[in-house]
């Protein structure tokens, strides 16, 4: 019974996986027949998935704490925008490259310690810093005189806009990320916080200090994103990762994380979630799907994930 | 276990993810091959196109075009859109792959390369955030690339004249957009008119076509007035004043005066009320709107006599705005101006491009219909939202596939509704 | 065996049972069982952990259905479609876990689903109506220090409970189910439960009654029912009560060696290990002194409200003093981190809630109390080291699992403990606070419990037990403080006089 009860929870938690397989299956088969160049396909998919990734992969940190942030998306834009600017100053892409680490985590940082400061849930302080961010996109954009866009010339990026730095960017981040969440104290007590706040504060976990790291975490992935979003697209605009911020939530919920965060919160939700959602449109696109019906079979295929992801734990009658 | 099972699974998408860039310059060879494909046919096709224009073309193979969607909810997009999905696209073998909404850069590339995947033999763009950056990228893929509406400026258009896969942009150029606003200014001028307000659009995020409308409605004043505007008062120094300023001052230009002016989309509340205010500035005569105006200032001029005058398409809002008196004047697109860009892009994916006679891209100009009052907007309306007879049927374009560049630009050029009219 | 008792003639049968057999997967929680409830009988139900005492009851008040058998009530066809529908009819329950809503009033939570009811004539709800009937509802039932104003989520756990009690029996049922519901009561709560099951009893209705604890079942009910393993073993009538036997066939086999310790030993060393220094905390603490000696095992007992259970907050720095100090040898515990870092351990009362997750695997919840302990270089968390940690810690205790990556929540109440324990007991703790460790854990669990208590104070470690009951208290304890009102009033050391009645004098 247990053996069979096992097997039936990991076929529960590997669904967001099989979804993924079953796209990337529908996507080849379509592809055939369709004469689509799948070899192209590919590449397009990492490209249009990548940055959304990234940031979600982070973004899993403070989902687990059963928290999450608004501002993901602003945040990016901010960095990257700053980035762009650090380049057009200096010329140096590694200086870009920091810049927008950094200017990501402080982003991130504050949002958290602010929150601890006047004890309030880190997504209050989120949406706060999201109007504070989006104000400052349009501020960064006057500032720097053109008045709708900061280009950073493409050649200085093309050396980098392959697929193999993105996917270098992406494994090294989710390597790291993997790491702390499944192999140090930190993912633990995450995990432990996010699913029962009381029980880890009897635990002598802080709240506030694993928010910090969570927010710290996932600052370096808003960072490489928008890194990555200079790299692949340089002319930089007002709605430059505009779409960023809500594409995180669902590739994150896509993926097979609980909102609810806790203990089966999984880090490779954020990389599954985004590559699945990328294969979903690219397959509406194969069969012409006008984007109006595209976005509703999109919707309920997304409820369906979610549903049959879910499922084990909304059906549960225990036996007492 | 089932970590491991996790993890082993993920590493194999990587592993996927890494074989199809593996396979990717052999993807890249694929669009390679089809391009000299295209050249031979290119050459097959030019050279009895020279002898013979109008050549027959293998249109037997359905031709997927991509097209970059920068707006779909405005009147203009929609008046195009609708042009494209329900008389273009039913009377040609092809198969139009629509993005969704364009909002960035990012989004541009994204959606090319998703029209790559696709294996779509052009892409024609209604998204300017980058064009550059498009064009770039689809002939690096070997597909061809055209510009929609609008133009491109003259320095970008020398770096890209003699790229074989740019077809070309067909649009109002500048100097159509100085006159256009020049035109409408004129026409209240003419009438006496001599209190006016401006509503600038785009001007405070230096869109080019809308100073260049502001700048003919000011040199018109300029003309009429007998004065000058901040010190300008030809038309060039007017140009630099309002790039210098990206706004427009209020006050006298001679005999003639701006009374009001609101730029901007900001579309919040005290914006709306600015719009309310300038509407009901005393005396005001006449909003000159280098874009959408009925919209902003209709309702806060209805039962006065000020009159309303906009740039934009035909679209049925506009319609009801003449009757309504909300709106006097409209400078409008026709929805059948994007048929020849089509032409010229479909024609070049047959292997038959249309260039200049040194072989560069297409660059021509085409304007707006004026409608000034509620009949002749009707009588316009009926013809460009005609989905069986619209201004440029089916036989009209088809006289244009594979042709020499003389005979397209003469096509082009003659673009009012009445020279239309008799080609038909 | 079957219970032979002569039925009074207003003992009829209002509820029958027969061959009812229910399976979760392909665990058998019920196996063929048949049973009879009367009116005028207040019927107990006892059985360890997993017995399938809950199931049977849960599934005559509707809370799920069975796999095979038939049910009768009023001498009609039984099946209700769920809880609400059995309640309709007449068959109400009092779970375990608690049921209300915590963000609305005690009124709304009563009539929720049936505020309707109290609209005036402009369609709005009469609020006031509605409050006067919950508390005359509630006063019916002898509670009245509840207004139906009150948020719920205010309340505290037994005042919830109190409150899911008047909910039930504002309906009036003919046939009522209290499933362990003692378990969270103090005294008063548990009389107000005593009261409502002799009124039914007397009003000729009928009560199933379900509790671990054995004296109390044994006071309150008329006959008792033993169940083990999902079957009926015997049924008892009051006058065959007799606490060895009905333990007996409780666990299926004798109770053997001692049940509490046998010595009456106190002696501990004179070392202070953890002391609370002049604390103050409103009305739960005022100017405490108190000292846990290394080896010792200290009790504290006294009613629910009398500040003990802040007591052991305060003493792991999960609750903060206003004033004064908590030390542990001689270093301020300022938070639940330094007490860790102390080796203090801590057993909530409110064990669900505040020491488990529950929906996280056994392991997990073992392995986070003690990451310290096999994290190398503390930090890194290996798997292997891991799973071994939380395996010793399963075999240690008798954890009962299938594997210790089921979700703690699909474990009995003792097991449930056992695990609380283990991730406690497994980082090396030397002082464990226990908050009522014995709440909701059947015999056997306990007795193993009492045992590694005693064990670990020999080891030299320090025990401080809170506990409502007189009995684990006497039969534990090195020493014995009673708490009234946030202040010590009595103190006991260990001794084989020592009996209830001296110290309920200075509880009351």
């Amino acid at each position: 019974m247990m053996r069979k009860q096992n097997f039936k929870q990991q076929v529960i938690n590997l669904t967001p996986f099989m979804g993924l397989l079953l796209l990337f299956a529908v996507f080849m088969v379509l592809g055939t027949i369709k004469d689509i160049n799948v070899a192209y396909g590919m590449k397009t998919i990492v490209n249009q998935s990548i940055v959304v990734a990234i940031i979600a992969t982070g973004a899993v940190f403070i989902y687990t704490l059963g928290s999450f942030d608004i501002s993901l998306g602003a945040s990016a834009a901010v960095s990257a925008l700053t980035g762009g600017m650090a380049y057009n100053a200096t010329g140096n892409l590694f200086v870009a490259f920091l810049v927008c680490i950094g200017l990501a985590v402080m982003i991130s940082l504050f949002n958290s310690i602010l929150a601890s400061v006047f004890n309030l849930p880190v997504f209050v302080t989120t949406i706060a810093m999201l109007s504070v961010l989006n104000a400052l996109v349009l501020v960064l954009i006057r500032l720097n005189g053109t008045g709708d866009e900061i280009a950073v010339p493409s050649a200085a990026v093309k050396p980098l806009d392959t697929i193999g730095f993105k996917l270098v960017v992406l494994i090294v981040y989710w390597c790291l990320c993997a790491f702390v969440f499944c192999f140090t104290k930190i993912g633990r007590k995450q995990k432990l916080l996010g699913g029962n706040p009381i029980c880890a504060k009897l635990t002598g976990i802080s709240d506030k200090k694993m928010a910090i790291i969570a927010f710290a975490m996932a600052g370096i992935g808003v960072g490489l994103g928008a890194f990555v979003s200079i790299v692949y697209a340089p002319t930089l605009t007002r709605n430059t990762a505009s779409s960023v911020g809500m594409d995180v939530i669902i590739a994150i919920v896509f993926g097979g994380m609980p909102v609810s965060g806790g203990a089966r919160s999984k880090i490779q939700s954020a990389v599954i979630g985004a590559f699945s959602m990328t294969f979903l449109s690219q397959i509406m696109t194969i069969l012409n799907l006008n984007s109006g019906i595209g976005q509703m079979v999109k919707a309920a295929i997304f409820l369906l994930v979610v549903f049959v992801a879910t499922f084990n734990q909304r059906n549960k009658m225990l036996p007492r | 276990m089932k970590k491991v099972l996790a993890l082993m699974l993920c590493f194999a998408l990587t592993i996927g993810c890494l074989t199809g860039c593996g396979k990717a310059p052999a993807g890249e060879e694929a669009p390679a091959e089809g391009q000299n494909e295209t050249t031979e046919e290119q050459e097959g096709a030019q050279a009895p196109e020279n002898e013979d224009p109008g050549v027959e073309l293998d249109m037997s193979k359905t031709v997927k075009i991509g097209v970059l969607v920068s707006d779909s909810t405005t009147a203009e997009s929609l008046a195009f859109q609708s042009y494209y999905k329900d008389y273009i696209a039913s009377n040609y073998n092809v198969e139009l792959v629509y993005s969704d909404e364009l909002t960035d850069a990012a989004g541009e590339k994204s959606a090319i390369d998703t029209f790559i995947t696709n294996n779509c033999k052009a892409v024609i763009s209604f998204s300017s955030f980058d064009r550059m950056a498009q064009l770039e990228q689809c002939a690096g893929a070997g597909i061809y690339y055209a510009v929609a509406t609008g133009t491109l400026t003259d320095d970008e258009y020398a770096q890209v004249k003699d790229n074989e896969y740019y077809v070309g942009a067909i649009g109002p150029s500048l100097e159509i957009e100085f006159q256009t606003g020049y035109d409408m200014a004129k026409y209240y001028l003419d009438q006496g008119k001599t209190r006016f307000a401006i509503f600038g659009g785009a001007i405070p995020y230096y869109t080019e076509m809308h100073i260049y409308r502001a700048a003919g409605m000011l040199t018109a004043m300029v003309e009429a007035g007998g004065g000058d505007y901040q010190g300008a008062s030809d038309k060039d120094a007017i140009i630099g004043k309002l790039f210098e300023t990206a706004s427009i001052e209020t006050g006298s230009i001679g005999s003639v005066e701006i009374l009001g002016y609101v730029g901007g989309y900001d579309m919040d509340d005290a914006w709306f009320a600015k719009c309310g205010q300038m509407a009901q500035t005393e005396g005001l005569e006449v909003i000159l709107a280098v874009g959408n105006g009925s919209d902003f200032f209709g309702s806060s001029i209805a039962g006065t006599d000020v009159k309303i005058a906009s740039v934009d398409a035909y679209a049925t809002a506009y319609g009801e705005a003449m009757e309504g008196g909300m709106l006097d004047y409209l400078a409008g697109k026709f929805s059948a101006s994007i048929g020849p860009i089509f032409i010229a892009t479909y024609s070049a994916t047959l292997g038959a491009p249309i260039r200049t006679e040194d072989g560069c891209a297409l660059a021509l100009s085409q304007g707006y219909w004026v409608a000034t009052s509620a009949e002749q907007f009707n009588e316009f309306y009926a013809v460009d939202s005609s989905t069986e007879a619209p201004a440029y049927t089916k036989n009209m374009l088809d006289t244009l596939l594979g042709t020499d560049y003389a005979t397209f630009e003469a096509f082009v050029s003659k673009y009012s509704f009445e020279e239309i009219q008799t080609m038909q | 065996m079957k219970r032979e008792r002569q039925d009074k003639m207003e003992n009829k049968v209002i509820v029958e049972v027969t061959d009812m057999t229910k399976m979760f997967g392909s665990t058998v929680a019920l196996s063929e069982v048949s049973m009879v409830v009367r009116t005028g009988e207040i019927l107990g139900l006892i059985g360890e952990n997993g017995s399938g005492k809950s199931t049977v009851t849960s599934i005559i008040a509707g809370m799920q259905k069975a796999n095979a058998g038939k049910m009768t009530y009023k001498g009609k066809d039984w099946e209700p479609v769920s809880m609400i529908d059995a309640l309709e009819h007449g068959v109400g329950m009092i779970v375990q876990e608690s049921g209300t809503v915590a963000g609305i009033t005690v009124a709304e939570n009563i009539f929720l689903g049936e505020m309707s009811g109290f609209k005036n004539k402009a369609g709005l709800i009469d609020r006031k109506a509605m409050n006067r009937k919950t508390e005359e509802i509630l006063t019916n039932i002898g509670i009245d220090h509840i207004k139906g104003d009150m948020i719920c989520g205010s309340l505290d756990f037994q005042d919830r409970k109190l409150i899911e009690i008047a909910k039930v029996m504002s309906k009036n049922p003919e046939v009522l189910v209290v499933d362990e519901t003692t378990t969270a009561l103090s005294q008063k709560g548990r009389e107000i439960i005593y009261e409502i099951a002799k009124k039914m009893k007397n009003e000729n209705r009928a009560v199933i009654f379900i509790s671990h604890d054995l004296d109390e079942i044994m006071n309150v009910c008329d006959a008792l029912t033993v169940l083990r393993d999902g079957k009926i073993i015997v049924t008892f009538s009051k006058d065959e009560f007799d606490e060895d036997l009905i333990k007996t066939s409780m666990i299926g086999r004798e109770l053997k060696g001692d049940y509490y310790r046998s010595d009456y030993d106190g002696s501990y060393s004179d070392e202070t290990v953890l002391e609370i220094v002049d604390g103050n905390l409103g009305n739960q603490l005022i100017h405490f002194n108190l000292s846990v000696h290394k080896g010792e095992i200290l009790g504290v007992g006294g009613l629910s409200h009398c500040g003990m259970h802040t007591l052991g907050k305060v003493l792991f720095g999960a609750t903060k003093l206003e004033q004064g100090k908590v030390l542990c040898e001689g270093r301020e515990i300022k938070n639940e981190a330094d007490a860790m870092k102390r080796k203090i351990g801590y057993v909530s009362k409110d064990r669900d809630v505040e020491s488990l997750y529950l929906n996280a695997s056994i392991k997990d919840n073992i392995s986070v109390g003690g990451l310290d302990a096999f994290a190398v270089k503390n930090f890194l968390i290996f798997s292997g080291r891991e799973k071994r940690y939380a395996q010793k810690q399963i075999e240690d205790l008798s954890i009962k699992c299938g594997s210790m990556e089921h979700y703690v929540s699909t474990l009995s109440g003792g097991n449930k403990q056992k695990v609380v324990f283990g991730k406690w007991i497994g980082r090396g703790s030397e002082i464990l606070i226990l908050d009522c460790p014995t709440r909701g854990v059947d015999i056997g669990v306990k007795q193993a419990m009492y045992q590694l208590m005693y064990k670990m104070k020999k080891e030299g470690k320090s025990i401080v037990i809170i506990s409502e009951e007189m009995t684990e208290l006497i039969g534990m304890v090195d020493r014995l403080v009673i708490m009234k009102n946030g202040m010590i009033t009595g103190e006991f050391q260990r001794s084989s006089k020592l009996n209830e009645t001296d110290i309920i004098q200075s509880m009351i």
